[in-house]
């Protein structure tokens, strides 16, 4: 397992995809947390600069990274299709069940990094920025845990994205009925009244329990899992897609 | 189907015994090369080594197969820059990554240019007569496959028609044993074989064919009488020829002939 692990990683280095979406997830963070710092204290704006309630949300930007991260998941699934390297792979390792399982932990491990380079962009810009506008955050107690939250909702997300992959195969299709899902159906899954309920344990839901920290004032608290429970949900996501993909659409013939 | 990438209706196909996909370490015993496969974006080197990972095979072995086919120096362009005949060449380089001493090729001539044809056919005769490899070519090029292999399996519509060596199926064929001879005095010699009670039939104004002679007695007997010959040669059919008579009246193999030339199976070339 291990050999197929590292041959995972030696594909996902061996192409130039994950340089990019690194950068555009530092970016989505990076930007969003300097948008917040420089709008922080205006009316109708984010808290002020030096509150705790500013500092968690700036630094929670970190996990707009999400989306990148599922894509480089599904990318890295995916991509044997698209390019029909599928074959060789399953040449290699007729064992399917090991591939998927190979990527799983490779890019659950490979995301580390990944969320690692994010959080710090997004803290580097908020302490900067913040620190420019008076008070600089501390990196400890709460604001650890938020940075820490969305860290490992990235590495989650890639390992969710590698399970659609496997289920879906069909790399331009998983990554598009992703994001829509993400982005549209689930806000309004959540601003229904008789969905809401069931919103909590959506992947969107339970990315929200773990990193949501304001919503702004009036705006009423969704109903909410425990961040632990959000972290299991979304886990539960990518193993069981991976499971379904690995049992119904992995193993049909490559041609 | 024979490597577990699709699932047979019934049957089964085993390597030394077993079948692909429970062989503990696959690529150590069979290689195959079925369609030319690559990321784009990655180097040949890279992908090659992707595989030497994933097969616990050092990564060495990249750079060896690499040379062994004539891709050294393209090895760290990437892929996706590569002409056909470079794609089939990597293709086989993977193939040769974990020393099999089988190897599956489907249609490896596929875009290679003349030089590069001539090149597998003696890459691929090395690696069955001098390595003892068994090498097992699927074709629709019967005239290549007419040159490199050794036994030829015709398959038609899934079915086996014929299985032998060339010579086999030769000699199972119409006209085995004809000799072909061009004479300016095409009569006479017709008459003097004739006498000695051989089936001759004319073709053309100075063509004979003679069945029951080798050109060695057909030529001594021309001499011995002074006929003038223009030609001499025994008469043999093309592999394609063979195909088409063996098939010939079964309509849906016009729409999907395919030929499988295994050459050399390993205890053979032993």
């Amino acid at each position: 397992m291990t050999r197929l692990v590292r041959a995972e990683w030696t594909k996902l280095l061996t192409t130039r995809v994950w340089i990019g979406l690194l950068l555009g997830a530092c970016l989505l963070a990076g930007g969003f947390a300097a948008l917040i710092t420089g709008l922080a204290g205006r009316p109708d704006g984010p808290p002020a600069v030096g509150t705790p309630q500013y500092e968690q949300l700036a630094l929670s930007n970190a996990s707009n990274a999400v989306a990148l991260a599922l894509i480089l998941g599904v990318i890295g699934m995916t991509q044997e299709y698209r390019h029909r390297t599928a074959t060789p792979t399953f040449l290699t390792t007729p064992r399917r069940g090991r591939v998927v399982t190979a990527k799983l932990v490779a890019y659950a491990l490979a995301g580390v990094p990944f969320a690692l380079v994010v959080v710090a962009v997004t803290a580097v810009v908020v302490v900067l920025y913040a620190g420019a506008r008076g008070a600089a955050p501390s990196l400890t107690g709460d604001n650890l845990q938020v940075m820490a939250d969305a860290g490992l909702a990235i590495v989650l997300y890639a390992v969710i994205g590698v399970g659609l992959g496997a289920l879906l195969r069909n790399q331009v299709g998983a990554i598009v009925g992703a994001l829509v899902y993400l982005y549209v159906v689930e806000p309004l899954l959540s601003a229904f009244q008789a969905t809401a309920g069931v919103y909590k344990w959506l992947p969107g839901g339970a990315l929200e329990a773990m990193t949501a920290t304001f919503r702004g004032p009036g705006a009423a608290a969704p109903d909410l899992l425990e961040r632990w429970q959000g972290a299991l949900v979304l886990l539960g996501y990518g193993l069981v897609a991976a499971l379904l993909g690995t049992l119904f659409a992995v193993r049909r013939d490559v041609v | 189907m024979a490597l577990g990438l699709l699932r047979p209706d019934s049957g089964t196909a085993t390597f030394g015994g077993r079948p692909y996909a429970s062989l503990p370490d696959p690529l150590r015993l069979v290689g195959a090369v079925l369609e030319t496969a690559f990321h784009p974006a990655r180097s040949g080197r890279n992908h090659l080594r992707v595989y030497c990972r994933a097969a616990g095979l050092p990564v060495r072995r990249a750079d060896e197969v690499l040379v062994q086919v004539g891709l050294g120096d393209a090895g760290r362009r990437r892929a996706g820059g590569y002409s056909l005949g470079m794609r089939q060449r990597l293709a086989l380089a993977t193939a040769l990554l974990g020393d099999p001493a089988v190897l599956v090729l489907d249609e490896p001539a596929n875009g290679l240019d003349p030089e590069g044809i001539q090149w597998l056919r003696g890459f691929l005769r090395h690696l069955a007569h001098e390595e003892g490899r068994t090498v097992l070519v699927s074709s629709h090029l019967l005239a290549e496959v007419e040159q490199t292999a050794d036994r030829v399996v015709i398959v038609g519509a899934g079915r086996l028609v014929r299985e032998g060596s060339i010579a086999q199926l030769r000699a199972g064929a119409d006209g085995a044993g004809t000799v072909l001879v061009r004479s300016p005095e095409a009569a006479r010699l017709a008459g003097l074989l004739a006498a000695d009670g051989r089936t001759v039939g004319r073709e053309g104004d100075d063509g004979l064919t003679v069945t029951g002679l080798s050109t060695a007695e057909v030529g001594r007997q021309a001499f011995a009488a002074g006929v003038e010959l223009h030609e001499l040669r025994s008469r043999t059919s093309g592999l394609e020829e063979i195909y088409f008579r063996l098939t010939a009246g079964q309509e849906q193999f016009a729409a999907a002939p395919a030929g499988t030339a295994p050459a050399a199976p390993r205890e053979m070339a032993r």
